[in-house]
């Protein structure tokens, strides 16, 4: 039943397994704990060294949601399951779904399941293995005339690959200025400065000891300026044709002069590429992998700023967000979804920036249904194609 | 107290409901003396459990509230400038040397003691909440790290201070922002989501006791429902509690449309909430009685003349 004989072996090829398969970061001192904690706790009770697994295994949320069905996967492994065969869809999942019932579990409006059903579709699989067997070739005419019946404008096969090259000079000090530029008033944090507004008694008293207790040189206090956290929503539809290069360029140059900024990609569903976007920016030229629901597919604006906000609005949003869609406002989905989700992001955000590339067509007019919809949210609407672009942006930008 | 089972019972008895994973999470804590970091929606008892905790170990809560701009004076330890320079003053003409009386100056009687090392420095181990972490600047977490993986807060001037009885500690976060990987490493891991039914059902029979079962039943099904709508700010166990406790108060013994309207605001704590709840009108209707309102100046009151009639005779 379990692959190794004894406890201890288990123990670290299940943590293996949980680091490789399921992204947990695990190092020796959680096996440690995991190994002290099983001394303690009744070993016959398998929820309870379930439970108590899950505690010191994971350490966020998506950990702990995955957790059980990476311990059912690896201690009680089912039967290998019917080998299904020639269907097509995609074969990855990047986000889990919650399983608690919270928030994912949530109803969904109408127009947010087209984004989100690919990409859980795989979830009844579970721990079946899709096997490509001989007969996939008989099948294959079925799944052709199946995929055909399944089209929609919203969906899209494949993978798509994305190219970010790295930063350069010029992006950056746009950036920087941008970053310099961006003021979300004072922090309510002290720090000690050469001038200031309080007295600092704790480091002039320090500092009297120097010159016999007689303080000589006053220490101030001062309050350090906020800077915002960035969070970038790039459209990667078909229908942004090459005005995607410098949205990424873009991305790329705010994540080499910080590291508080999120990224995601998105057509008809979202996916994270801050990571990449990251790795970029320290002067790599990064390949992305990307479903074809998050880059080069059909677009939908309303349904993707609504599964942004269901899974990480929480997180990444707060007052002191700046939030930058990139996007030409050319959406499939429904107007009312768009209009719920800007309504949302910028009640929630210090502004909304809107980057169109189509504004630098002439004679262009914000008249599309998803512009009109998302429009009344909208603190700052322009374009930036350049770093020249960039630097007058960050004039342009107004936080609350 | 050793196990999940212990650990269940004596909360229960305080009217704390905890699951499995909840208990079997807090005996993990005790044994391995970690911190234990939850995480969980707004208002399903993260900071109540400390509380609780505190009371079934009987032994002390330091509690240590997280806002933006929390330093390390506020959270760790502060001098009492205003002692330290009088005896400075006084001390001047004593005679003692430079080294003594610096010695006498940074000694422990001057130093005022904030929340994190008041923990370390009990004789009993108490439970130090660490509350609404995620609210406390990034760079705050640098100053918990050393005193939640090594218990000992380093001051300068006075040496390591390490913890004799170390502090039970729970951290909680609402995720209003992502906690560093270097201080999730340092915890153990609960997510507390939103209660089951069975489990609201139970909460509500320990906090509300008078609460007709039947009450009880109807207010746990709503809130599963309201907790299904896309509503911008989902209602907790602390909702559904204030709810109960609102009927209770009004002494309300069925729940129809009219008191779901008198008292959505025990709930509801958002304005637009309001008009998805209506919009959704059919997913609640089934959980209502529709039985209309009683009358209450009705039937034989008006016809008597007991009361003001009978005064008037006389």
């Amino acid at each position: 039943m379990y692959p190794f004989g004894d406890l201890p072996g288990n123990l670290a090829a299940f943590c293996g397994q949980l680091r490789r398969q399921h992204g947990f970061r695990l190092g020796a001192g959680e096996l440690r704990d995991a190994a002290r904690a099983l001394d303690v706790i009744e070993l016959a009770d398998e929820r309870h060294v379930r439970d108590a697994l899950r505690a010191i295994l994971s350490s966020s949320r998506d950990t702990a949601l995955t957790f059980d069905e990476a311990f059912d996967k690896f201690f009680f492994p089912g039967p290998e399951g019917v080998p299904q065969t020639g269907m097509p869809g995609p074969a990855r999942r990047d986000q889990r779904p919650g399983t608690d019932g919270t928030e994912e579990g949530r109803q969904r409006p109408v127009g947010d399941r087209h984004a989100e059903t690919d990409l859980d579709e795989d979830v009844a699989g579970g721990a079946g293995q899709v096997v490509m067997g001989d007969d996939a070739a008989t099948v294959d005419e079925q799944a052709v005339r199946i995929a055909r019946a399944t089209y929609s404008p919203f969906a899209a096969e494949g993978r798509a690959s994305l190219h970010l090259s790295p930063v350069q000079a010029e992006w950056r000090e746009a950036a920087r200025a941008l970053l310099r530029r961006l003021h979300l008033g004072l922090s309510r944090r002290w720090r000690p400065g050469r001038r200031g507004r309080r007295f600092d008694l704790r480091r002039t008293w320090r500092a009297s000891l120097q010159t016999g207790g007689e303080a000589l040189t006053a220490r101030w206090l001062r309050r350090v300026r906020r800077s915002p956290r960035f969070v970038l929503l790039i459209d990667g539809s078909r229908s942004m044709g090459r005005a995607d290069t410098p949205a990424l360029d873009l991305a790329v140059a705010i994540a080499s002069v910080t590291t508080r900024i999120e990224v995601f990609a998105f057509s008809t569903a979202l996916q994270a590429i801050t990571n990449q976007v990251r790795r970029a920016a320290a002067g790599r030229a990064v390949d992305v992998e990307l479903a074809r629901e998050a880059w080069g597919g059909g677009t939908n604006i309303g349904a993707s700023l609504q599964s942004f906000l269901r899974r990480h609005g929480e997180r990444h949003v707060g007052r002191d967000t700046l939030v930058m869609i990139l996007s030409d406002g050319l959406d499939v989905g429904e107007p009312d979804i768009l209009r719920a989700a800007m309504r949302e992001l910028h009640r929630q955000s210090a502004g909304v920036v809107w980057l169109n590339p189509l504004l630098e067509t002439p004679g262009f007019e914000p008249t599309s249904r998803g512009m009109v919809a998302a429009w009344p949210f909208i603190t700052t609407f322009s374009s930036v194609s350049n770093p020249t672009g960039l630097n007058r942006l960050s004039r342009l930008i107004r936080l609350r | 107290m050793t196990s999940a089972a212990d650990i269940r019972t004596r909360f229960r008895e305080r009217g704390f409901v905890v699951d499995d994973a909840f208990a079997t999470a807090l005996e993990i804590m005790q044994a391995l003396q970690k911190p234990l970091l939850i995480e969980g929606p707004a208002g399903v008892g993260k900071t109540e459990s400390a509380k609780v905790l505190a009371e079934v170990l009987d032994t002390r809560l330091i509690r240590l509230q997280c806002y933006e701009g929390l330093d390390a004076m506020s959270a760790l330890y502060e001098w009492n400038y205003p002692r330290q320079m009088l005896h400075a003053r006084l001390s001047e003409t004593s005679g003692a040397s430079f080294e003594q009386r610096e010695a006498e100056i940074f000694s422990e009687t001057y130093l005022l003691k904030r929340p994190l090392l008041e923990a370390l420095t009990q004789d009993q181990s108490p439970v130090l909440l660490i509350d609404e972490v995620d609210r406390a600047d990034e760079a705050f977490e640098a100053y918990l790290l050393e005193v939640l993986a090594e218990w000992q807060v380093t001051i300068p001037e006075l040496g390591t201070i390490r913890a004799s009885h170390r502090p039970h500690v729970i951290l909680t976060s609402n995720r209003t922002r992502e906690l560093s990987d270097a201080l999730r490493r340092r915890c153990l891991f609960l997510w507390l989501p939103y209660p089951s039914l069975d489990q609201e059902m139970e909460i509500l029979r320990a906090r509300v006791p008078g609460l007709s079962e039947r009450l009880a039943d109807r207010i746990a099904h709503l809130m599963q429902v309201l907790r299904g709508l896309p509503l911008q700010k989902a209602p907790g166990v602390a909702e559904s509690l204030d709810w109960a406790m609102a009927l209770m108060s009004l002494h309300r013994e069925h729940l129809d449309t009219r008191t779901l309207e008198q008292t959505l605001g025990c709930v509801l704590k958002v304005h637009e909430d309001r008009a998805v709840v209506e919009a959704h009108r059919q997913a609640i209707a089934p959980y209502l009685s529709d039985s209309p309102p009683p009358v209450e100046a009705g039937g034989y009151g008006l016809d008597t003349d007991f009361g003001i009639g009978s005064v008037t005779r006389r």
